[in-house]
């Protein structure tokens, strides 16, 4: 992975010395809170309903060992024992003091971590595919991109101060894993017919209140360009954007508002004053890059060890963990483990201490130290061999990271919402433990196959609900907390927005509508299709007419 | 020019852009050091006209600097023009050969649009006097507003103007180009490797 140089370290170190000095003024009283606010938002630093809550950022969701146990450290020493891994690949820690978070982006700093850009208006972090390196469908490794772009974007002098927040994804592989067409900016890296590399360009997508599909505003832009590119992209924004509604301040108001050909056309005139001028990229830039992100050094062996065989037959919990949370790999002898952070009763993506040291160890032990966070809050062992894999499971198990439920109805997505978060209309995480208690058997839940279940605890939709196979949105109705169910969202290649169901759910009931929606599906499904197939199929009356049949009859 | 320009236009308003009185510090902050100050960044309204005008240094609004341009450009005293966040740089590219300081109004510092503005006026509409922010205008921006092309800052008279300089100072290294001609971090990693 990416290591820092001189240049980046001393970048980092001066801004937590700019941080500390912030947060002494602060104290000090010569910085007001209205004053400190937008400073520690750019620090990730949130004040939340009990707390502060501190957003770390993962660069497009990749760690090493030495980094997930200063995570571990960070939360034993200046939390309550435990972190909360974000949809954005991300970590948040919800009850760190004001006057400790300079030293704790210190310590960050030391295994080259920051929390720059986690929040405020400005560029956030870059994300991308989790199995970017590893996966059989992928055509190009986005993450030399996504650290060029990183740089870029870190600490840009022009775009600190932008109408709103701006996201951006990057994608290399067929099937679309980051969601690059919901991102105020979504790059798909893509081979000319010549073979040239390049991005195809999705402008203003994204969820939230006004869930819109990115569109594409350069169907190939050469990868030397793809700087000056995003440049161009924000400068417009950034002069243009609305800043008199924060609900209409995103880059997709003002795509929506000028129409594609209109903001490319703004754009491609700002690009041609400076296209081919310092931010041009050379391809010794790529090579010099790509040289952070080598394979790692696999040995030759073959897949279909006769010994897992044995494994699977032997222990049916083994084999329910192998066939969910593993995944194959392009290398022979070897296979991509997912780490559930999905344990019942427990908050979808949170991990305590103890269990980001083990992961760090089993890393270390197993997957030549590296694990990757998913947008789906779970992580990644991206390269363990096949004949380690029941020693990995089984040290897993020890932690309480194999329960073997990945893309299954209990690996639920879920925002912090009201236990936690300030804007909340209503809760979700118990919503999330209420739909674990419905779909306690696990063989009926592989039964039921990969269905994608997202929950926001409002319209800001940091739980993706628009693009969950079902979604699952917290609204107040009258002081009361009622949930807005949907149907058929994609996320990836396919992007789409899902069907509304009709009027909100009493809380209580949501996990019997999922399970009315389920029970449609498993009794008019057709051969292998997932829930999502079905849906496309039958379209939305069935499953409305079981979820509401009480009331109506 | 296109429809592009006219779908922008059509917007609502955004905040706004305008001082709302009249900005009169004794103090300026540039790269080099404080300097004292004897401008008077003068606010649009009713009571601006030419028979108002105080003496000395003024800085004046673009649509009041269009509508008396001539008498403006005879006053002995040097005059400014104000680029308040909804003004595009384009729109004063014809009066840049007539000014030598251009003064980008702060109404709130989290509205980052000037930082473009000064951008474009150094980078490609060749201005080379002095760009100076005022209003809401702190310590903290100081430093990013240097980059894109800012000279002269103007802190209110109860902020501690020395401490200020600090500012300049807080990073000794950057990523990427903007208008104070840095270059792009992978060009100098070009060199080394
Ligand atoms: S979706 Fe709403 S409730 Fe959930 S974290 Fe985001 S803002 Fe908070």
């Amino acid at each position: 992975m990416y290591q820092y140089d001189a240049i980046d370290k001393t970048i980092v170190s001066e801004r937590v010395s700019q941080f500390r000095d912030q947060v002494r003024r602060h104290l000090a009283g010569e910085l007001s809170a209205a004053e400190l606010q937008p400073l520690r938002l750019r620090n990730g630093l949130y004040m939340q309903i009990h707390a502060h809550m501190l957003r770390v950022s993962i660069p497009y969701g990749l760690l090493n060992s030495a980094q997930m146990r200063t995570l571990a450290h960070i939360a034993r020493k200046y939390d309550r024992g435990y972190g909360h891994f974000t949809t954005r690949q991300n970590i948040q820690y919800n009850w760190p003091e004001l006057a400790d978070v300079p030293d704790i982006l210190e310590d960050l700093s030391e295994v080259e971590m920051h929390a720059m850009q986690t929040s405020g208006n400005c560029i956030r972090n870059i994300s991308s595919d989790q199995y970017a390196g590893v996966a059989t469908d992928e055509i190009i490794d986005p993450r030399p991109y996504c650290e060029i772009i990183r740089q870029w974007s870190t600490l840009h002098p022009e775009f600190y101060w932008l109408p709103r927040k701006f996201k951006i994804a990057v994608t290399g592989a067929t099937t679309d894993r980051a969601a690059v067409q919901f991102h105020d900016i979504g790059l798909e890296v893509v081979k000319s017919a010549a073979g040239e590399i390049g991005f195809k360009v999705y402008v203003g997508g994204g969820l939230g209140r006004t869930p819109v599909v990115g569109k594409v505003i350069k169907e190939f832009l050469p990868r030397d360009d793809i700087l000056s590119y995003c440049e161009s992209i924000l400068r417009v924004y950034n002069l243009h954007g609305r800043r008199d509604n924060k609900y209409k301040a995103r880059i997709k108001i003002l795509v929506n508002a000028m129409g594609i050909d209109a903001f490319r056309e703004q754009v491609e005139a700002d690009w041609a004053h400076f296209k081919d001028g310092e931010l041009k990229l050379h391809d010794t830039d790529f090579e010099t890059m790509k040289a952070f992100f080598p394979q790692p050094a696999y040995e030759d062996l073959e897949d279909g060890d006769v010994r897992i065989d044995q494994w699977l037959q032997l222990d049916t919990k083994f084999a329910d963990w192998y066939h969910n949370n593993t995944v194959e790999h392009r290398q022979p002898g070897y296979r991509i483990v997912n780490v559930s952070l999905k344990e019942h009763g427990v908050a979808p993506g949170d991990a305590t201490d103890e269990q980001m040291d083990a992961i760090a160890d089993i890393a270390e032990d197993y997957s030549f130290g590296e694990i990757r966070v998913t947008h789906e809050q779970n992580l990644v062992l991206s390269d363990v061999r096949q004949q380690d894999l029941l020693e990995v499971w089984k040290a897993l198990d020890a932690a309480r990271l194999a329960t073997a439920n990945i893309g299954s109805v209990n690996d639920m997505i879920c925002c912090p919402g009201l236990d936690f978060c300030s804007l909340a209309n209503a809760t979700s995480i118990p919503i999330a433990k209420q739909i674990n208690e419905t779909f306690n058997d696990f063989q009926e839940l592989y039964d039921i196959g990969e269905v994608k279940i997202k929950m926001s605890g409002c319209m800001n939709a940091c739980g993706h609900h628009h693009v969950g196979h079902i979604g699952i949105l917290g609204v107040d109705k009258k002081g009361e907390e009622w949930y807005q169910l949907t149907v058929g969202g994609d996320a990836s290649n396919a992007a789409e927005l899902g069907t509304r169901m009709g009027p909100a759910i009493a809380k209580d009931n949501v996990g019997k509508a999922v399970r009315d929606i389920l029970d449609v599906y498993r009794d008019s499904r057709e051969g292998e299709e997932r829930l999502l197939d079905t849906f496309r199929r039958v379209g939305i009356e069935p499953f409305k007419e079981r979820v509401y049949a009480e009331e109506n009859s | 020019m296109s429809t592009a320009n006219r779908a922008i236009k059509a917007k609502p308003e955004a905040l706004p852009d305008f001082l709302s009185e009249d900005l009169n510090n004794s103090k300026v902050v540039r790269l080099s050091g404080v300097d004292s100050n004897s401008m008077q960044h003068l606010a649009p309204g009713e009571a601006l006209t030419l028979a108002s005008l105080p003496a000395g240094e003024i800085s004046v609004p673009l649509e009041f600097w269009l509508e008396n341009k001539e008498e403006l450009l005879n006053r002995e005293a040097r005059v400014a023009l104000q680029l308040a966040g909804k003004e595009q740089a384009e729109d004063i590219v014809e009066q840049l050969n007539d000014i030598d300081m251009v003064v980008l109004t702060f109404v709130n510092f989290v509205d980052g649009r000037s930082y473009s503005d000064a951008y474009k006026l150094r980078t490609r509409l060749g201005f080379s006097g002095e760009i100076r922010a005022v209003g809401d205008v702190h310590f903290d921006q100081l430093g990013f507003l240097a980059r894109v092309g800012v000279d002269a800052f103007e802190l209110s008279d109860d902020e501690d103007h020395e401490y200020a300089l600090k500012a300049f100072k807080e990073f000794s290294e950057v990523y990427q180009p903007s208008a104070d001609g840095k270059p792009l971090i992978f060009s100098r990693r070009r060199v080394v490797h």
